[in-house]
C-alpha cells in the first residue's frame, strides 16, 4: 500500500533506522536510515549526542532502569489511547530536517511538528513507520556520504 | 502531606560532572537538590529563563504532544527517594478524566515549567534527604559553582 502525504502528492518513501554512528569529532550522532524498498542509498540525519542515544536505546531495545523522555511520551499515549500512526520527514532547509508526527485517538487525527530526532525516537518506541517525502529524499545532503561514513566507522574500530 | 516547591536554579556539580536542580519551598525552609543529566539540565534552564530555542527541545515536543489532544498537566510530585534516586509522578487531565503517569523528576520538572503547573515534593522525600550530607557537600562548593542560584 502506498502512503501519500496528501492525495495529490507523490508516494512517500519508507525508511528504517539502520544504525546510529558516533561522530567523535563533533560529539554528534548520525542516524543512518535505509529504504525499505531495498534501494542501496542511505539517508542520514545529524542529531545531538543525547538525542542519538535515545534513538540507539530504542534500536537496541535497551531497557533503562528509569523511563527516559521518549518513554514518557509513549506512556502518555498508552494512558490516553493515543496512537502514533507514522512520522514523516517533511522538509529540509539549510541542511536542517523537519518532521511531522501523525497521531490518532478515537478517530481524531492530529499532527505535530518535531525535530527528526524526537519523531524517530518516538516512532521506534511505538513501532510506527518512518517516511520521507520524495522531495526531501532528492534534496538529502551529499551523495558521497556513504564513503565518508564507512571511513568514519573504520576509524572507530 | 506534600509541599509546594519552586525551582530556584541550577548548579553544576563538578565532582560528579552533573547538574543539580535546586528546589525550595516557599518559606525557604526546605531544600531539595535533584541531580540531572546535561541535556535535562539545559532543557530545564531554557524553560526557567523563558528562552525559546531555535528548534523545539524534547520537552517542547512533549508539550506539543499533550496540547494536540488538549491534555493538561495539573501538577507534578516528587514522590520518593530510594538509593539516591528520586521518583516523580505527573498528574494530568485528558478528556474529563484524571491520569497519573510515572516519570523521572527531570522530565516532570521540565514539563511542569512549560505547563505553568505547580511542583510538589512529598514529605517523606524531604525528610529522607539527608540534610547533614548536603550541608557538608555545600561547604565544599566554591562560590563560582553557584551559577544561577537565586539569581
Amino acid at each position: 500500500m502506498e502512503v501519500r502525504a496528501s492525495q495529490d502528492t507523490e508516494p512517500l518513501i519508507e525508511l528504517v533506522v539502520n544504525r546510529v554512528v558516533e561522530d567523535s569529532n563533533t560529539d554528534t550522532r548520525i542516524i543512518v536510515l535505509a529504504r525499505t524498498d531495498a534501494a542501496a542509498d542511505h539517508f542520514m540525519v545529524w542529531v545531538g549526542a543525547s538525542e542519538g542515544e535515545a534513538i540507539k536505546r530504542a534500536l537496541d531495545a535497551a531497557l533503562t532502569p528509569r523511563p527516559m523522555s521518549h518513554d514518557l511520551v509513549k506512556s502518555f499515549g498508552e494512558h490516553f489511547g493515543i496512537k502514533t500512526e507514522r512520522v514523516v520527514l517533511t522538509d529540509v532547509k539549510s541542511s536542517t530536517y523537519y518532521a511531522t508526527v501523525f497521531l490518532e485517538n478515537k478517530g481524531v487525527a492530529r499532527t505535530i511538528d518535531a525535530r527528526p530526532s524526537d519523531a524517530i525516537a518516538l516512532a521506534l518506541r511505538c513501532h510506527a513507520p518512518i517516511y520521507v517525502t520524495q522531495d526531501v529524499w532528492r534534496r538529502r545532503s551529499g551523495q558521497n556520504l556513504d564513503a565518508w561514513l564507512s571511513k568514519l566507522e573504520t576509524k572507530e574500530v | 502531606m506534600i509541599t509546594q516547591m519552586q525551582v530556584k536554579g541550577l548548579m553544576f556539580d563538578p565532582y560528579n560532572n552533573a547538574y543539580i536542580v535546586i528546589l525550595r519551598d516557599e518559606d525557604q525552609a526546605e531544600m531539595l537538590p535533584i541531580w540531572v543529566g546535561k541535556s535535562e539540565a539545559s532543557s530545564i534552564s531554557l524553560a526557567l529563563e523563558n528562552v525559546a530555542p531555535p528548534r523545539p527541545m524534547t520537552h517542547d515536543f512533549m508539550k506539543s504532544y499533550l496540547d494536540a489532544f488538549q491534555a493538561k498537566v495539573i501538577s507534578v510530585v516528587i514522590t520518593d527517594l530510594a538509593e539516591n534516586t528520586y521518583f516523580a509522578k505527573i498528574h494530568l487531565t485528558y478528556a474529563d478524566s484524571e491520569y497519573t503517569v510515572d516519570s523521572r523528576p527531570s522530565d516532570a520538572i521540565a514539563l511542569a515549567l512549560r505547563s505553568q503547573a505547580p511542583i510538589f515534593a512529598s514529605e517523606s522525600v524531604i525528610r529522607k534527604q539527608s540534610s547533614e550530607e548536603l550541608d557538608q557537600w555545600l561547604e565544599n562548593l566554591k562560590p563560582e559553582d553557584f551559577g544561577k542560584l537565586d539569581s
